[in-house]
């Protein structure tokens, strides 16, 4: 998909910082780093995610599974259940995060989207807040 | 306030009380809504505090700020607002209450397509 190039997408591209060093424990031996299958829609997966060291959702339904507890890498996790993206949040610098929670125990998590994600799932659960048009409604009487 | 109950020293004041201030905007809050629910963020600037251990059930210990991030839709259609603790990076999700700033939710919603990663342009086509 081509960058937009006007203004605004020049200067936050030079006010954003760089990602935040993170101990990835598959770069230092911590457990096997291999493909995987996405449990959602069955496609292969690579590790490789452009923009991110550690992919952890699938690119295409964006569903995970829960298995690092805090350090991404760690698999500490005991839990092991399907994650599936709940929303979307924006950390102040403009990076899209995805809000996973896990179907079986309830935990939350956020994750940083990959360069490859599939970008009308991305914009679809973006949007999800506002497809439901009452609460919009009831919002912009208010105001 | 004078609603120090010994009997229940493990549950911090805060959560017993009627009333609780605001970590962030220091509004004094009624811990119940209108509608007889229990209130665990401010109304006013949803702002919350990590006063529950959400893993364990129970108190928490951490005491931390903690800030409205998104909004989430349940398949019902209800909104809840996560929340991110400031200090041990905690996630939660609360139901939002009737009373709540309207416009901070608003915000928090169309967040996301205020700075997209990508051109939305391209999805006029779709």
């Amino acid at each position: 998909m081509p960058r937009r190039a006007n203004n605004s997408s020049r200067r936050t591209r030079r006010t954003r910082r760089p990602q935040r060093h993170k101990d990835v424990l598959h770069r230092q031996g911590g457990h096997r780093r291999h493909d995987f299958r996405c449990v959602g829609c069955r496609l292969d997966v690579s590790l490789d995610a452009p923009g991110t060291s550690h992919r952890n959702h699938c690119p295409n339904c964006l569903a995970s599974l829960h298995v690092d507890l805090r350090i991404p890498g760690d698999r500490a996790a005991a839990c092991r259940g399907r994650m599936e993206p709940l929303s979307m949040s924006v950390r102040p610098d403009g990076e899209w995060m995805i809000i996973h929670q896990c179907r079986s125990c309830g935990e939350l998590s956020a994750n940083r989207i990959a360069g490859d994600d599939n970008a009308l799932t991305l914009v679809r659960l973006a949007l999800k807040p506002l497809r439901d048009t009452s609460i919009a409604h009831r919002t912009l009487l208010q105001l | 306030m004078s609603s120090t109950d010994k009997t229940l020293s493990g549950i911090p004041n805060t959560v017993l009380a009627g009333t609780f201030t605001c970590a962030w905007c220091g509004l004094t809050v009624s811990a119940v809504a209108g509608d007889g629910t229990r209130r665990n963020h401010c109304p006013s600037c949803l702002h919350s505090q990590h006063v529950l251990d959400h893993v364990e059930g129970g108190p928490s210990e951490c005491h931390g700020r903690m800030s409205p991030i998104s909004v989430a839709v349940l398949r019902t259609g209800d909104w809840m607002v996560i929340h991110r603790c400031v200090r041990c990076d905690e996630l939660t999700s609360n139901p939002i209450c009737t009373d709540d700033n309207q416009l901070i939710l608003m915000r928090m919603a169309v967040r996301p397509l205020a700075q997209p990663p990508f051109p939305l342009e391209a999805f006029g086509d779709l």
